[in-house]
């Protein structure tokens, strides 16, 4: 008897792979490239955000190194973004070594504020660098149709099964790290740093090490993400945005949970597309007024995220069955 | 060369004198509340549309409406930390980072919605005037906005030291819980904090207003700015986050004469940057006495 649990996972997940061959809406299948996209980079934020309790708001910094790397690659030397994407998460895990050593000695909110200033600073260098990286105009990214080669894909199917792909691969890590010596060291860390180093758990490098892992992740959706719109430019590339969606989707999913981040983006994301798309782009303002107050709702009547509610629901359920 | 560098650092230290302002609310806030208030920047842009809006429809001066700005924001103040920062104090970094974040993003997006993004500016007679002392230019409006904001740090700084509010506020600032054990109710100081930081922060807007467009997301540069104030003031320390806020205005200044027109806060974040590598704990140490 195969158990329900592996029947259901297989059933979920048939169901997603399958679901761009029945959705050929263009609208639908964006939202839903969206959230899995968001969801990936939520689930990479929450590893140190979640678990490790530092409250990055710069995760843009590495989204925009990844997106800035295969770009750089793809159009000066006509570098593949399979290779680019890679080669952006390293120089992500390059770049966080530097501010790790910078940031970590910060706690709370000046770890946050310092983080912020970061993501800035590179935002601000690459405007700077108008003949290498384009400047404040950026470039549209060649292209080529469907190369799948070139990660350019026909319709919008093959990006979403890449970013299913790459959702997968974060959950996945994420789910090793919980069950690990790692996972555990992290929630200690969290918890109390002072106590945790008290019982020997070398903060330092464990922080180090889930901000390596972090900011690789983070890298490849930027690239992703470029890929996906054909365009960069610094605004893009560092938006603030995108530091504020990484920590908003874990917050209000369930922070330093697995899923938490995903049922945040699901929650979060189809909501903007269609308030925006009712009420038009043209009068700005609205999605993130939303957000705010969906943010502020969270963290004063549940600050352990919405999560939470349905896994009590859920076993509510499962008892009474 | 001399003109040059003297009159960047003429014009960084009075907008410095701006930046002295919102600083102080942000350390203010943070030393008695100990939450780091995200949404300072946005109090900013709520004083300079105050002050738009009664220049535009009542024609009162920008300087004269300070007088209805810092009330009005007073009272916002104690309203936000009696509905929502008391809710979420003791519960950790996560919360009170991100409510007063939230808060700065509707604020931010409301304005937005009411007023749309286009920049407002207010005119008045002194807008444009300047005078030459030696080789610099000053400008008036921006001379009677820094002299104005260092009259209210200095009145603020009389305020912390001389009445018993003051006195309560450093010392719940100091040890929260001896403080109580002295009879002083945290509650009460806790909320004139906040609203005398939010008035510093309209009081910005309002001088700003003369010289400086309104516009949604204007607070976001002051909130920034305040931000590196305070850590390399040391959060919690006005003296300190006065005389940051002073550099950073010449800092940027100088980055704007000698790197570039858009170099002004790589400068400033640089200065964050080099501070926390060498200098977590910011230049000027502990609380201010």
């Amino acid at each position: 008897m195969v158990p329900i649990k592996t029947i259901a996972i297989v059933l979920a997940a048939t169901i997603l792979i399958a679901l761009p061959l029945v959705v050929k809406n263009a609208f639908a299948l964006d939202i839903c490239i969206r959230v899995l996209l968001f969801a990936f980079i939520g689930v990479a934020w929450n590893l140190m955000g979640g678990y490790a309790k530092q409250l990055s708001l710069g995760h843009a910094a590495f989204f925009g190194l990844g997106a800035y790397t295969s770009t750089l690659l793809l159009i000066r030397l006509g570098i593949s973004p399979w290779i680019g994407i890679v080669a952006g998460g390293v120089v992500a895990m390059l770049v966080s070594l530097p501010i790790g050593w910078l940031c970590f000695r910060l706690r709370g909110p000046y770890f946050a504020i310092a983080t912020i200033a970061v993501a800035q600073v590179l935002m601000l260098l690459f405007l700077k660098l108008r003949d290498f990286a384009w400047g404040a105009e950026g470039t549209t990214l060649p292209n080529l149709g469907n190369a799948p080669l070139m990660m350019q894909f026909g319709g919008k199917a093959g990006y979403y099964w890449l970013a299913l792909v790459l959702l997968a691969l974060a959950l996945a890590i994420t789910y090793r790290i919980e069950r690990s010596w790692m996972g555990y060291y992290l929630v200690a860390v969290g918890e109390d740093e002072d106590a945790a180093e008290a019982i020997g758990v070398n903060a330092p490098r464990i922080k180090r090490d889930v901000y390596l892992i972090s900011a690789f992740l983070t890298a490849l959706a930027g690239t992703f993400y470029v890929q996906y719109i054909y365009f960069i430019d610094p605004n893009t590339a560092f938006s603030f945005n995108v530091s504020v969606e990484a920590a908003l989707v874990s917050i209000v999913g369930g922070i330093g949970t697995l899923w938490g981040p995903v049922l945040g983006t699901i929650l979060l994301e189809p909501t903007s597309a269609l308030l925006q798309s009712t009420l038009g782009s043209g009068r700005g303002g609205v999605q993130l007024t939303v957000y705010a107050l969906i943010l502020m709702a969270v963290i004063l009547w549940r600050p352990t995220g919405l999560l939470g509610i349905f896994t009590d629901t859920y076993q509510r359920i499962a008892r009474r069955g | 060369m001399f003109s040059t560098v003297a009159q960047a650092v003429i014009n960084g230290l009075l907008i410095g004198g701006i930046y002295a302002l919102v600083s102080i609310g942000v350390t203010l806030i943070f030393g008695v509340v100990k939450v780091v208030n995200f949404a300072q920047g946005e109090f900013v842009m709520i004083g300079m549309y105050i002050s738009f809006f009664l220049a535009t429809k009542l024609g009162v001066d920008p300087l004269l409406s300070l007088a209805i700005s810092m009330p009005a924001l007073f009272l916002i103040g104690v309203l936000l930390q009696e509905t929502l920062i008391r809710r979420v104090l003791g519960l950790g970094d996560m919360p009170q980072i991100f409510l007063t974040f939230a808060l700065s993003l509707l604020l931010m997006n409301v304005a937005l919605l009411l007023f749309t993004a286009n920049y407002q500016t207010v005119h008045t007679a002194y807008s444009d005037a300047s005078f030459q002392v030696g080789p610099v230019y000053v400008s008036v409006a921006k001379l009677i906005a820094f002299v104005v904001a260092m009259l209210l740090s200095g009145a603020l700084w009389l305020f912390l030291h001389a009445t018993d509010m003051g006195k309560a506020m450093r010392a719940a600032a100091q040890n929260r819980d001896v403080a109580m054990l002295m009879g002083i109710n945290p509650n009460r100081v806790f909320s004139v904090a906040v609203g005398l930081a939010l008035a510093l922060a309209g009081a910005a807007g309002s001088l700003l207003m003369p010289f400086y467009p309104a516009y949604p997301t204007v607070g976001q540069v002051f909130t920034l700015m305040a931000f590196v104030a305070v850590i390399l003031g040391t959060l919690g320390n006005v003296t300190g986050a006065l005389i940051a806020g002073l550099m950073m205005g010449i800092a940027e200044s100088l980055g704007i004469q000698f790197v570039g027109a858009d170099s002004g806060l790589i400068v400033v974040f640089l200065m964050l940057l080099v501070t926390l590598a060498v200098r977590p704990s910011g230049l000027f140490g502990g609380w201010s006495r």
